[in-house]
């Protein structure tokens, strides 16, 4: 009862103090004599929760003033974590550099990241100072910049360092959503460092890092498809296929990846399997040539739309059933990333601050922050309708793409069987089930046989046992046959011949 | 004079109608065609300097092996980018 008491009371303070602060920033809008104008009316908006309706005139300030005060900053800092970054995008440059500003600086150089203008990006976020609040997404930020500049050395001590910030701000904050936020982040820089140590070859090292990313985390599921990659390249293509196995458990059904179903059909045809590989190609086909022809059918008849996407993932699951599982399912996985979560969030507290707008008397300013707001709602539609629509053509074009690479396998297994046949040899056996001597283990994996049992952790490290079967042995051929009966009958005539003589010698 | 003139008359008038009746009369051609020859091969011999090879054959070489180049992971840099542009 006194928690409910105590709710309410909080709830009436901040609405109180709320409008307290917007009934001031109307005042200070309204008089013509009061100067940095832009700057007060920007702290009373959000000392009253109206981060979208400060947008204006925060930006007005940064490209009017000549320098922003320490205030501000905090201001700039509130903005940025509740609107994201890319509201400052389109102010000028010299207009950002000339405050001096972290926050700014980081907002130059993610707008340059954006421009693929990578030694500008790094040349930004060097002068944030190392005490930053924004210093995890900062050195992830460097830490890439670096990467695709093809600088591995400073990439990877970008990352330890945004692994570092990122476990820091998990154990100093307080708020569960915002610890998770750090949590995420942390694995991201993890990941990051796994497929840096990828790209350099160093498998085992590349590994370590996978590994460390928990079981429980949201990015595992993710995860898996690259592990797979460097057990691949290690040529462990039993670890290969039980690490994509784990995609067909039923909880990680909206987790489908068509590139395992490649990776799949590619380790089979390393191990000679070739029956398996392409029984995996037809399935693929007549999986996503359905999911294909859908997602296609949704894509061309609202790809002008600056909504219709964002709309979609409204729709309830029998409506996206209706339309098609697939669609459904897809919903599903975007709905499920981090940047659809945030900037959802986002576009919610944007309309919950145009309703409060809305129910209130509309003078000028009213007004004037009505129309602002419903601009930034329609730029975070706009911004969710490309994203959903960015991610439906990726998909897509990876299908058709991928459709493709599993058609050069089906014939080279086609090439490699006519081989076989010219050569009169055959591969040594058929498909039989695998033996654990084929499983390479390192010291720390352990052997289970699961008789009756199922443990929920054994999840990902499934192992194969196949053994290869890419030996070849010589085939019976025609004149191999021909030879044999030919041998057979001389065989039978010299035994005749023996019994003829026996029976000769024993008449004498 | 006059009569040198009939007379080249008539011998031109029976001329041509001596050829317009020859030729009326057709004559039948028939065109006979060898019904079977046999060629020795073996036996023809190339008159002049031979440039082409001599017999026709078949050299044995190795069978050509398709060049596989399936889709390998080299890098992760598109999800890289992508990580940083959707980050919040």
């Amino acid at each position: 009862m006194n928690k409910i008491i105590i709710k309410i009371l909080l709830t009436f303070i901040i609405c109180a103090n709320g409008f307290a602060s917007l009934e001031k920033a109307r005042q200070l809008y309204n008089d013509p004599n009061v100067e940095r104008k832009n700057e007060k009316i920007t702290y009373e908006l959000i000392m009253g929760d109206y981060y979208f309706s400060a947008i204006w005139f925060a930006t007005k300030h940064i490209v009017n003033a000549q320098k922003i005060q320490p205030e501000f900053e905090k201001a700039l800092k509130a903005l940025i974590i509740k609107a994201g970054p890319e509201i400052f995008f389109d102010i000028p440059t010299e207009a950002l550099v000339r405050h001096d500003s972290p926050t700014l600086y980081f907002v130059l150089g993610l707008r340059y990241f954006h421009e693929k203008n990578y030694a500008e990006a790094i040349k930004y976020l060097d002068k944030i100072p190392d005490n930053n609040y924004l210093q995890p997404e900062i050195r992830l930020t460097k830490g890439a910049a670096y990467s695709l500049l093809g600088n591995s050395d400073a990439g990877y001590s970008e990352y330890k360092k945004c692994y570092t910030h990122a476990e820091n701000a998990v154990s100093a904050s307080s708020n569960d959503k915002i610890k998770r936020y750090y949590a995420i982040l942390k694995e991201t820089c993890l990941i990051h460092v796994a497929r840096l140590k990828f790209t350099s070859k160093e498998y085992d090292k590349s590994m370590e890092a996978y590994d460390e990313i928990d079981k429980t985390s949201y990015k595992w599921p993710y995860v898996l498809l690259e592990k797979a990659w460097v057990k691949y390249k290690q040529n462990d293509y039993n670890r290969t296929l039980g690490l994509l196995v784990t995609y067909k458990y039923p909880l990680l059904e909206s987790y489908f990846m068509p590139e395992s179903e490649l990776l799949t059909a590619l380790s089979y045809h390393k191990l000679c399997l070739w029956e398996d590989a392409l029984s995996v190609i037809d399935q693929y086909y007549n999986i996503y040539k359905p999911r294909s022809e859908a997602l296609a059918s949704v894509l061309t008849k609202n790809k002008t739309s600056d909504n219709y996407f964002f709309y979609l993932t409204h729709e309830s699951t029998q409506m996206l059933e209706a339309r098609h599982p697939f669609i459904r399912s897809l919903i599903t996985q975007i709905k499920k990333t981090v940047k659809y979560n945030v900037e959802y969030g986002s576009y919610k507290i944007a309309m919950k601050e145009a309703t409060l707008l809305k129910k209130m008397n509309r003078d000028d300013f009213i007004r004037f922050l009505i129309e602002e707001t419903d601009t930034q709602i329609n730029l975070k539609i706009k911004a969710l309708n490309w994203y959903i629509k960015e991610y439906m053509y990726e998909f897509i074009n990876k299908i058709n793409d991928l459709s493709f690479q599993l058609f050069k396998i089906r014939i080279d297994i086609m090439s490699k069987k006519r081989d076989l046949i010219y050569k009169g040899t055959k591969l040594i056996a058929d498909r039989g089930r695998g033996d654990l001597q084929h499983v390479k283990r390192t010291v720390d994996e352990q052997f289970w046989e699961f008789t009756g049992e199922f443990w929920a952790d054994e999840l990902g490290d499934y192992s194969f046992g196949l053994k290869s079967n890419c030996e070849e042995v010589k085939q019976r051929t025609f004149e191999d046959v021909k030879k044999e009966i030919q041998e057979e009958e001389k065989g039978q005539m010299k035994n005749e011949k023996e019994s003829e003589s026996a029976k000769g010698a024993k008449n004498d | 004079m006059t009569r040198t003139i009939v007379i080249i008359f008539l011998f031109t008038l029976f001329t041509t109608s001596f050829h317009a009746l020859a030729e009326n009369k057709k004559e039948k051609v028939v065109v006979e065609y060898k019904k079977y020859e046999r060629f020795d091969l073996g036996n023809l011999e190339i008159q002049g300097s031979v440039i082409a090879p001599g017999d026709v054959s078949v050299k044995e070489r190795e069978r050509k092996v398709m060049e596989s180049d399936f889709y390998e992971k080299k890098d992760y840099y598109p999800d890289i980018r992508r990580d940083i542009l959707n980050l919040k």
